[in-house]
């Protein structure tokens, strides 16, 4: 969708520091003449297809399906991208860009680790030097995807000030970028901050969206009839709603993170509810979760890459306008849908997916048989192992961990071997 | 001509470079600011730039973030610091106020009401590092009504054009960052191409009719001196900071004698 300005209603903008202008332009300028140049988009296809695995496939869950005895339930794979999640599609993206202002660094931020990891990964194969920042708590939370992304070369800072989460980080990438914008590009993994990120990444993130538009004619000879993504910053979302958009027949639903209530602090519900308030930080106008004094609060997800303060603009003004209906998933039905799939379709969705699954399943039941719905499945859920493990309980898991902390080589053993 | 400008040129008339110094509000709690403040001015400071916290100060650099975080664990509320400083003004007829803050407590305060309590407290200039002149109109035209001057900045890398632009818009001062990152010593420092802070100064003065403030990293005597006669406020953020975190409000009183005396 395009802008007015860097704005969609109003919401959009680029509100940074003054150092920051011209590297801001040269993203603009750079973007526009990428995007109507087609070597670029033939490279960025091949790199697509190449490297992360696309096209990825519609998959009907004919079990799901008749477990509801409502919709007819399909999932759009986007967990089988290499390193298993969306993230991946743009940033190959403005990693060409990148290479195409000749500039040799990213700086990246993080929640989940999962554009980190792509980031890391893209930057490992177009030779650039890659920093990504991570809230210390989210170090905590995702420490595998931590550790791929320093084997990947990648230098990932702790970020310690504030809430420590992706928040904070995204405080922090700005904060380098500021001295670093002559050779550095922030390479930001979601379709918020300054024009022309919004617009930016959900151009590159439309993969999603067009392929379905294909997809589901060839395999069911119509668009669907309601598409569900999750949304955190909202990338995910306006990769599979924005090439839809003019489609009036297809209805679209964006699930936030609920949560463990809808007291401030324990959820990331920005648009639903009426729990966001307009502001204006981190580069953008959006709905961000503050107080009445404007000071951006704490959000809180069982899923790390939904636990942010603000939404992407471009979202914020579809829900406005009532194109997109906005709902939010608590995180107990969240980890409910997820060993729903699991059991029923043999797939493992990340937790931020199971958001869409979650706000699809209180749906399906009620939609009729012959209605076709598509969720996206961001990504897969191998890096929730120890979350998903401590949601359901397992009993076996601890065990797991201590025995293999026991075989672990410790630091001192290492030395003695050496 | 502005009523800053117009204070400006004045004290320059015996002071060779005017000092503007820099307070968090709030931290580490309300009264210890304002008393820091009052100190501050009896001390005979030019200028006092209250920064009034927000909980994502993007252009600033750890010292000032910190703060911001303490000060932040109390509720601070803009209209009781706008009245709090309006009586510092008035017992302090020889300094000025301006207030520094990001956009979005001022936004949700209200920018028409920011720019009539201001001038209502005598604070005659405000900061807001994150919004840019092209998105400004309303505050711009706030700021115009009540006889106050919206700062802007302009740095090493901003185009010609633009530093032109902004130059001659600039009413009050114009605030020039002396270098690219964000405010005082920072882990990211190092990283960018550093311009010859004369040339930079020089080309500003070629456009700008008001008077110029230069700010970010300065700590050192020898950084004021480069700047005599090259800008008419030397701004000693961090450094101040820094100074009254490691040694109170006597560590920061003797920075400003060594930095200005
Ligand atoms: C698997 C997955 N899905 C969704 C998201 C949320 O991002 P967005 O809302 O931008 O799609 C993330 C973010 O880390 C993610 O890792």
């Amino acid at each position: 969708m395009q802008s007015e300005n860097g704005f969609y209603g109003q919401y959009g903008g680029s509100y940074i520091p003054e150092i920051l202008y011209s590297s801001q332009q040269q993203i603009l300028h750079a973007f526009e003449e990428a995007k109507n140049d087609p070597e670029f988009l033939a490279e960025l296809n091949k790199q697509w297809q190449q490297f992360s695995g696309r096209p990825t496939p519609l998959t009907f869950c004919a079990n799901l399906t008749e477990h509801f005895g409502g919709a007819q339930i399909y999932l759009k794979r986007e967990d089988l991208n290499h390193s298993g999640a969306h993230k991946m599609n743009n940033v190959i993206g403005q990693g060409l860009l990148v290479k195409r202002m000749g500039k040799k660094r990213v700086i990246a931020e993080t929640g989940a680790g999962q554009h980190g990891i792509a980031t890391a990964l893209v930057a490992a194969r177009l030779g650039l030097e890659c920093t990504i920042y991570m809230g210390a708590k989210d170090i905590e939370r995702q420490y595998p995807n931590v550790f791929w992304m320093k084997q990947l070369g990648a230098t990932v800072v702790p970020v310690t000030t504030g809430a420590q989460t992706l928040r904070d980080a995204l405080d922090e990438a700005l904060r380098d970028w500021s001295s670093s914008h002559e050779e550095s590009h922030y390479l930001i993994g979601t379709s918020c901050g300054c024009a022309p990120f919004p617009e930016m990444v959900a151009f590159f993130q439309s993969v999603i969206g067009n392929e379905v538009r294909e997809q589901s004619v060839a395999q069911f000879g119509q668009f669907p009839d309601r598409l569900y993504a999750c949304v955190g910053g909202g990338s995910n979302a306006c990769g599979l709603f924005l090439p839809f958009l003019d489609d009036k027949e297809v209805e679209m639903v964006g699930v936030e993170a609920g949560g463990k209530g809808l007291e401030l602090g324990e959820h990331s519900i920005r648009l639903s509810h009426n729990l966001g308030q307009p502001g204006i930080a981190q580069g953008f106008a959006t709905m961000f979760l503050q107080d009445n004094a404007g000071q951006l609060q704490e959000t809180h997800s069982i899923a790390a890459g939904l636990d942010y303060v603000g939404v992407s603009p471009i979202i914020a003004h579809l829900a406005e306008t009532g194109r997109i209906k906005m709902t939010y998933a608590m995180d107990d039905d969240v980890v409910a849908a997820c060993t729903l799939l699991l059991k029923k379709e043999g797939i493992i969705p990340a937790l931020e997916s199971s958001h869409a699954l979650a706000g699809a399943f209180k749906d399906a039941p009620n939609l009729p048989k012959d209605a076709k719905i598509v969720i996206n499945l961001s990504g897969r859920g191998d890096k929730d192992i120890f979350n998903v493990a401590k949601a359901v309980e397992d009993e076996t898991f601890p065990q797991f961990l201590t025995d293999y902390l026991a075989s672990y080589p410790t630091t001192q053993n290492k030395g003695d071997k050496a | 001509m502005s009523q800053l400008a117009t204070f400006i040129e004045a004290k320059r008339q015996n002071k060779p470079i005017l000092s503007m110094t820099h307070v968090v509000y709030g931290y580490p709690s309300v009264e210890e600011s304002l008393s820091w403040m009052e100190k501050l001015m009896e001390e005979g400071v030019d200028f006092i730039e209250v920064q009034f916290p927000f909980s994502d100060p993007v252009a600033d650099g750890p010292s000032i973030v910190a703060a911001c975080h303490k000060a932040l664990e109390q509720k601070l509320d803009v209209d009781t610091c706008l009245s709090q400083l309006g009586k510092l003004a008035k017992r302090f007829p020889d300094s000025r106020i301006v207030l520094m803050s990001y956009l979005n407590p001022m936004y949700r305060f209200g920018l028409d009401k920011l720019a009539q309590r201001a001038a209502e407290e005598n604070i005659l200039g405000l900061i807001l590092p994150d919004l840019p002149i092209e998105q400004a109109a309303t505050y711009q035209s706030a700021c115009k009504t009540n006889n106050i001057d919206p700062v802007w900045l302009v740095t090493p890398v901003t185009p010609p054009d633009r530093l032109a632009m902004l130059a001659s818009q600039a009413s009050g001062f114009l605030y020039c960052v002396a270098r690219s990152g964000v405010t005082g010593h920072s882990s990211h420092e190092g990283k960018a191409k550093q311009t010859s802070l004369d040339d930079y100064l020089a080309q500003i003065k070629q456009h700008a009719s008001a008077p110029m403030g230069v700010g970010f990293g300065i700590r050192e005597r020898a950084q004021i001196e480069q700047l005599t006669g090259k800008a008419d406020i030397a701004i000693i953020g961090s450094a101040l900071l820094d100074a009254y975190n490691q040694g109170g409000q006597k560590a920061g009183i003797k920075l400003i004698k060594d930095l200005f005396h």
